[in-house]
């Protein structure tokens, strides 16, 4: 216990040398250093930098019901196309999570032809993506004389979500941060949950605005007449149209089936026309280019809507055929405005719409004001503790203190070391482990009093207090060590931070105390040749 | 030295006022598990769901102002920080009728579910506009629905309830069953108090005060473990010593260090009471009050309960003290 060989000396000065070069970087500005010294300090959390934290939820209902929405499109499609021969004709029928399909046309005999539709539809029936068991992605079944029963096995449902969320998350990520620039990120959560968390972004409300769109992008073609469009807000739409409005065109008629889709969107962004408005303009790939091409040559002298999650943004009349794939919106945008419209379209269609759970927003200058806070609340809790244990302790507590502080920094150099983020509470964490940190020195001198109490040498005394003492502050701190450690997995945001830090302070501070003041108490024992302990 | 002043030897009958300690424990356990039942606790947003709204006190943004201004039922009150007054303005859901045509067209499970956003968007925009707010004028803006809220509470009660598993399983392994019941019953001892002064004094009870539950909790078997360790010390030395004797000793040998320990972290806690700002009052007020009551139960409760089920240790008839082992 009192020996300290030259390996030991240059380990426990190494690592103290290490934790400097370590913590440097949160003291002064490392930015002009040379190349091998660490430039970055420590990560700071929302709470001390400012910005947003967004938890949100796919719902899995709304993702299975759109699966089966668009089932149920190519169900019809597949049978649109011999219905008039075909005995079987259905009108599928969402019910939340399944689906019910009915016959209503009878064969000769009065039964309803439900073996043939169910061998028809399990044609269309893809397997389960990524899946290898060679299941289905529906389940479809006899729910009657007349009808069939679409359902999603629980296999099937956790393959969508799985891939709801990776849709969302990267169009999550290309809306908010459409030219990759931003310091943002995004975690998965669960099964169908993303939190992101946006630095410096002030303003929740434009995130949440842009995430909240379906992102559905079409083109359809207008067919409408005054008349028409009276007589459809009066309820009588004409069959295979739609009514929709938009800010700048009013109501007009689209053509349900679009000419063009989001999915034939290769890039989109925000530009100036010749007035130097902001406008969107985009490029479709070349399928929908010659689509786009096709559409302006047949319809010559027709409006042709663009539309944005159901509503009109633009309907320009088309003159010419229009080759080549470059279609722009105008309209009174918003450079921003126009920006995030572009963002939206170029990202594509969310998979289901999210629902926002948790939103912790705090700016720049809140941020600041918990830094100034938290420092102070640390400079005034050392300084007290120093006081205390110098008071109590004389040269030993001198030890102490110095330990403290190269407990500090050895905190900051593992916080660096693992890229942990330093939150508010963090920072009370490392306050505390400053009074706590104490403790296995308080043990230690403890001991070594009641050794000299009890009329041993100054040297066995100290022997024997270092010994007798390892148990006790072994036990002790792995005890906390526990409660930080189920913090840290259970906790969530600056909680987390508060347990790292701790976990971290209890480690070093056995470090610090039980090795490094052990250090210098001999040295300086050796050094002054003393005979006793002032206490 | 202040150490000097400290008697060398102190010999406190502890264990002859046992009775007392537990009695006045148990009392207390039960007024802060009545308190709870008949108060309830001023739960934060991160439990109750809702919203916190956190502005810089100006001459026109003022709590009267924010109140007689903006509807719906808010509590706006004020608090400081290192860099002067804040008004904090507190909402559940607001009455749906405030919340706008979107809001309205929704079905009513969406309703449930949106409502507390749908409540945030409104204040901040009221704000806004009367108060010709910009968004960095808004310090802190934390709104949380009625999903996470539940899950974060849930989480919460399974760290703490997780953590007193642990600990007792490592004081059972490093001890025995009867150490490890008075190390738990004091830990629960100390959370259910510092439960209970949240409930008294109606302060926010959230996430950061569950992060400082655990650390009493931990604070709290530390202090124990300091103590049985020096009982089963003495127990090793002195085998014929009554149980009593045994643990009165003990505790007054680390008597010092309960207290100088103690000592120093709550200067440390008192540092950020004081001058950590609003966010870290209720954590610090917390582990403060956790670190009286479990300097406390340490001596009071959990040695008192070891005295009633037993001190012995040793099972295994050679320890790691050859010296005081008379070999057969």
């Amino acid at each position: 216990m009192l020996q300290f060989p030259a390996w030991k000396v240059l380990l426990v000065f190494g690592v103290l040398i290490w934790g400097v070069i370590m913590a440097l970087p949160n003291a002064v500005n490392m930015s002009n250093a040379p190349g091998f010294l660490p430039k970055k300090a420590v990560n700071l959390g929302l709470d001390l930098r400012g910005g947003v934290y967004l938890e949100m939820e796919i719902p899995a209902t709304e993702v299975i019901s759109s699966r089966l929405e668009v089932f149920a499109r190519d169900v019809r499609s597949a049978f649109a196309r011999t219905s008039d021969r075909d005995p079987i004709f259905f009108q599928p029928e969402l019910r939340g999570r399944t689906m019910l399909i009915k016959l209503s046309r009878p064969d000769a005999d009065g039964n309803f032809p439900v073996e043939d539709a169910l061998r028809r539809l399990d044609r269309i029936n893809s397997p389960i993506e990524g899946g290898l068991g060679g299941g289905k992605t529906f389940d479809i079944s006899r729910a009657g004389p007349d009808s069939l029963l679409v359902s999603v096995s629980s296999a099937s449902e956790t393959a969508m979500l799985q891939d709801a969320l990776n849709k969302t998350m990267t169009i999550v990520r290309r809306r908010v941060d459409p030219d990759g620039v931003a310091e943002i990120s995004l975690t998965p959560s669960g099964t169908n949950r993303i939190v992101l968390e946006a630095p410096g972004e002030p303003d929740p409300e434009r995130l949440k605005d842009l995430l909240s769109r379906d992102g559905r992008m079409t083109f359809n073609l207008v067919e409408s007449s005054p008349a028409e469009i009276a007589s459809a807000q009066a309820g009588v739409i004409k069959p295979g149209f739609r009514l929709l409005e938009g800010p700048e065109t009013g109501p007009l008629l689209v053509r349900e089936i679009p000419e063009v889709v989001g999915s034939d969107i290769a890039t989109a962004s925000q530009g100036n026309d010749d007035a130097n408005r902001p406008q969107i303009n985009f490029r479709l790939n070349a399928n929908g280019a010659r689509k786009f091409y096709e559409t302006t040559r047949n319809n010559s002298g027709k409006l042709f809507a663009i539309v944005l999650d159901d509503v009109i943004m633009s309907a320009p009349r088309i003159n010419e055929p229009i080759p080549g794939g470059n279609v722009r919106i105008t309209g009174s945008f918003t450079i921003e405005q126009a920006q995030d419209l572009a963002a939206i379209i170029a990202a594509g269609e969310m998979p289901a719409k999210v629902q926002f759970l948790d939103q912790r927003v705090v700016s720049s200058t809140l941020g600041e004001d918990s830094i100034e806070s938290g420092f102070r609340a640390a400079i005034v809790g050392l300084a007290l503790v120093a006081v205390f244990m110098v008071l109590a302790y004389g040269l030993q507590g001198m030890f102490a203190v110095f330990s403290l502080m190269a407990n500090v920094i050895l905190i900051f150099a593992a916080l660096s070391l693992v890229g942990a983020t330093l939150t508010l509470p963090g920072i009370a964490g490392i306050i505390l482990t400053i009074g706590m940190a104490v403790d296995a020195n308080v043990l230690v001198f403890e001991r070594i009093r009641e050794e000299q109490n009890n009329g041993r040498s100054l040297w066995t005394a100290v022997q024997a207090g270092y010994e007798r003492a390892l148990v006790t502050i072994l036990d002790a701190n792995v005890t906390t060590l526990f409660a930080a450690i189920i913090l840290y997995t259970l906790g969530s945001g600056p909680v987390k931070g508060f347990a790292v830090t701790l976990a971290f302070g209890i480690v070093t501070s056995v470090f610090t105390a039980f090795v490094f003041t052990r250090m210098l108490t001999i040295f300086w024992m050796k050094a002054f040749k003393t005979k006793s302990f002032a206490v | 030295m202040l150490i000097k002043y400290w008697p060398k030897e102190t010999k406190i009958p502890f264990m002859r006022y046992r009775y007392v300690g537990v009695v006045l424990s148990v009392v207390m356990m039960i007024a802060s598990v009545y308190l709870v039942m008949t108060r309830g606790l001023n739960l934060g947003v991160d439990f109750a769901g809702g919203s916190v709204i956190e502005l810089r006190q100006t001459e026109q943004v003022t709590v009267p102002e924010v109140r007689s201004r903006i509807q719906g039922s808010l509590t706006v009150n004020s608090a400081t920080n290192a860099n002067g007054e804040l008004v904090v303005i507190r909402f559940g859901d607001l009455d749906q009728s405030l919340l706008g045509p979107e809001f309205q067209a929704l079905s009513d499970e969406d309703k449930a579910e949106r409502a507390s956003a749908a409540s945030n968007t409104y204040v901040v925009n009221a704000l806004k506009r009367e108060f010709n707010l910009a968004d960095a004028d808004i310090l802190r803006n934390d709104s949380v629905g009625p999903k996470v809220s539940s899950e974060l509470f849930r989480e919460g009660m399974i760290a703490l309830g997780v953590a007193t598993i642990m600990m007792f399983l490592y004081i059972a392994f490093r001890y025995t069953w009867s150490y490890a019941v008075g190390g738990i019953a004091a830990l629960v001892h100390d959370a259910i108090g510092t439960i209970g002064l949240f409930s008294l004094l109606q302060l926010e009870f959230d996430l950061t005060t569950i992060a400082a539950l655990l650390t009493i909790i931990g604070y709290s078997v530390n202090d124990s473990v300091v103590v049985f360790d020096r009982i089963r010390e003495i127990r090793r030395k002195y085998k014929q010593m009554p149980a009593t004797e045994v643990i009165d000793i003990a505790t007054n040998q680390t008597l010092s260090r309960t207290f100088l320990t103690g000592g120093t972290t709550i200067i440390a806690v008192l540092a950020i009471a004081i001058f950590g700002g609003p966010v870290l009052q209720g954590m610090s007020v917390a582990m403060i009050w956790g670190i009286i009551i479990g300097t406390y139960s340490s001596i009071y409760f959990a040695a008192a309960i070891v005295l009633m089920l037993g001190v012995d240790i040793n099972r295994k008839p050679v320890e790691d003290t050859p010296g005081f082992e008379a070999m057969p």
